[in-house]
């Protein structure tokens, strides 16, 4: 079994034990490639009231390679409104990029973008949304974003 | 904190759980083969040294991850690596960065030598028109003096001069810019010695040694035809005179009033004719003013353009078709037009020096236009050369007051009559000039005959009434309808 099977199974076995933290929810995990959970934030925020679907995607290489993160956008979910969102579901989050570290996992990423969502002040799409969303690749992974303190900008 | 002080260390740990692929160990179940532990830094986390070695490789083979591969994620401790490092192995890491590098320069210098070899062939061939225009405007004969065919005995600065030629002849035309398209011809070459061609100085030591009179190598103070310099200078004063008498002259065949506002130049760039690709700019963005008449009080660049350009430049602008688009002075840049500026640009030489022609073939039937041209039949005898006259000179026994004198004295007579070497020369370039001027003079008034002839059309415009023969009389409402209409011929079936 592959490093990643095994340690995606140890993540699976614990969220199955202990639970997920709130406002997290797992809604699907079949296989060691593609996961998706939900993730909502309660209490008072912007986002009092929506729920949202995370993908997570996982190359052979997890936890050494980050996992591929992306809001679901589909019929029933949509991409949150938030600077750091593009309205394809693509996330600008450092650790999703070179802050990743093997010491993060699933969940940890989960209540990472729980609270990027919680303290967002101004609902708003990042700037080059519209240019980035235009030639975005599929896998976010592929894109170099620029990480900054306010705003996002992406580079495909 | 004593000595004695007993530490654990990551073996003394009962679970352990490694913080990257999760796995545990406890210490009553050794996993076989025994796989090694490290705790690399200051906090709880310890790893299989096995995995943290492959994060730390592949964190260092990305650049976004590479500043903290050596970084513990959680208290930030920076990894201490022990690996087996000889002096070879820092020596051949060095040699790789130092070839990697040299691979960026030759890549760089080959991206600059495929521009440079580009630039080197725009700069050979504008340099081989400028040398080409030289002798077409100055004559055969100066050439050979001040240039020759062959590059080696150019002066230094014919590499400088030479490619600005065209360069200058383009942008003279442009409304933008105003003076005489032939400067870089004149100021360097009136001054400029004749090359020394090693038959050259030859000759001229052997005159040397024949004739002991110092003459001056400048010309005489007045001189005709006018130096060039002179003319450069007197140039633009020319030009505008012209301009403005030539413009008084084409409202008065017009009939139309000069205007004083300041005109808007559109240019439109539609190389390919073609609406998408259009590029849009405004010189002297002021408000147009409006006014259906055409061909009022535009600045000279527009007379300017017409001067070279025998079709005339802008011909849709001439007419008074749409009075908007005629008020904006829309210039229409297509591809045609485009090659006819540049063309007819670089042409200014060739039609000089045809008209040259002509008005030398005119001059062996008349005396006076002989001795207003200057023409002098060639040079015999080596030229002048600069250095002799110094040399023969006791330039340093002159008192300063002297010196003074002679000085200004040789600034003059080059400002009035030229060097001698131009002065002595068949003033080629004096006829191109005259018929250049000839050139503009005959296209301004052909492009007016053209100008006044359409509006005389335009003005002229009748339409010819014709009988209703052929029409059925009884459709019409008539003033005196015919008492008998069966004795009216019946209508012709056309």
């Amino acid at each position: 079994m592959a490093v990643s099977s095994r340690r995606l199974q140890k993540e699976l076995t614990e969220i199955k034990t202990a639970g997920t933290p709130c406002g997290i929810t797992l809604l699907k995990a079949d296989d060691f490639q593609t996961w998706f959970l939900s993730l909502e934030v309660l209490g008072e925020s912007q986002y009092k009231g929506e729920v949202f679907a995370l993908m997570f995607r996982f190359d052979p290489q997890y936890p050494i390679s980050a996992p591929a993160v992306q809001f679901v956008v589909d019929d029933k979910y949509k991409a949150p409104l938030h600077p750091h969102v593009y309205s394809n579901g693509h996330i600008c989050a450092s650790i999703l990029g070179g802050e990743w570290s093997p010491v993060l996992s699933v969940i940890a990423v989960c209540i990472t973008l729980q609270s990027m969502l919680a303290s967002c002040k101004e609902k708003k799409r990042p700037p080059d949304n519209d240019r980035y969303v235009a030639h975005a690749p599929d896998n976010p992974k592929k894109t170099r974003f620029v990480y900054h303190e306010s705003d996002s900008a992406a580079a495909p | 904190m004593s000595e004695q002080q007993w530490v654990p260390t990551v073996d003394d740990l009962r679970v352990k759980m490694c913080y990257i692929c999760r796995e545990e160990e406890h210490h009553d179940q050794p996993v076989e083969p025994p796989v090694a532990w490290v705790h690399p830094c200051n906090c709880t986390l310890v790893a299989h040294e096995s995995c943290l070695l492959s994060w730390i490789q592949s964190s260092q083979q990305d650049a976004s991850r590479a500043p903290n591969a050596l970084k513990c994620p959680q208290c930030g401790t920076i990894y201490e690596l022990e690996s087996y490092n000889p002096r070879t192995l820092r020596f051949l890491n060095k040699l790789n960065s130092v070839v990697s590098m040299a691979g960026k320069v030759v890549t760089v210098a080959g991206v600059s030598c495929v521009i440079a070899s580009f630039g080197f062939g725009v700069y050979i061939i504008l340099t081989s028109y400028g040398a080409y225009a030289v002798q077409e405007f100055l004559g055969k004969e100066f050439f050979d003096l001040v240039l020759t065919e062959d590059p080696s005995n150019w002066p230094w600065h014919a590499f400088i001069n030479l490619p600005l030629v065209p360069v200058s002849l383009i942008i003279s035309r442009t409304p933008l810019f105003e003076g005489f398209p032939l400067v870089p011809l004149f100021l360097a070459w009136t001054t400029s010695p004749p090359v020394q061609t090693t038959e050259r100085l030859m000759t001229a030591r052997w005159r040397r040694a024949m004739t002991s009179g110092a003459d001056t190598p400048w010309g005489p103070l007045i001189n005709w035809p006018p130096s060039p310099l002179m003319v450069t200078f007197l140039y633009p004063f020319v030009t505008k005179l012209y301009r403005r008498y030539f413009r008084r002259f084409q409202h008065w065949v017009m009939g139309t009033e000069p205007s004083t506002g300041t005109t808007v130049r559109r240019y439109v760039w539609a190389l390919n004719d073609d609406r998408n690709l259009q590029v849009q700019v405004d010189v002297n963005a002021l408000p147009a003013r409006e006014e259906g008449q055409q061909q009022q009080g535009r600045p000279q660049g527009n007379e300017e353009q017409q001067e070279v350009d025998p079709n005339g430049e802008e011909q849709e602008a001439e007419l008074p078709q749409d009075p908007a688009a005629v008020a904006e002075r829309t210039i229409r840049v297509t591809s045609a037009s485009l090659g006819r500026f540049v063309g007819g640009a670089l042409l200014i030489p060739k039609i000089s020096n045809w008209m040259g022609a002509i008005l030398f073939r005119l001059s062996k039937y008349s005396p006076l236009l002989r001795r207003f041209l200057a023409i002098r039949p060639p040079r015999t005898g080596a030229p002048e050369v600069f250095g002799k006259w110094f040399d023969s000179q006791p330039w340093s026994q002159m008192s300063v007051a002297r010196q003074l004198g002679v000085g200004v004295h040789m600034a003059l007579s080059v400002v009035g009559g030229g060097t001698k070497t131009f002065a002595e020369c068949d003033p080629v370039w004096w006829r191109n000039s005259v018929g250049l001027g000839i050139f503009v003079l005959a296209k301004d008034c052909v492009n007016l005959l053209h100008l006044y002839l359409t509006k005389r059309e335009i003005e002229t415009r009748r339409v010819k009434s014709r009988s209703f023969e052929g029409v059925d009389i009884k459709e019409l409402d008539l003033l005196n309808p015919p008492q008998n209409p069966a004795a009216l011929p019946l209508p012709t079936v056309a």
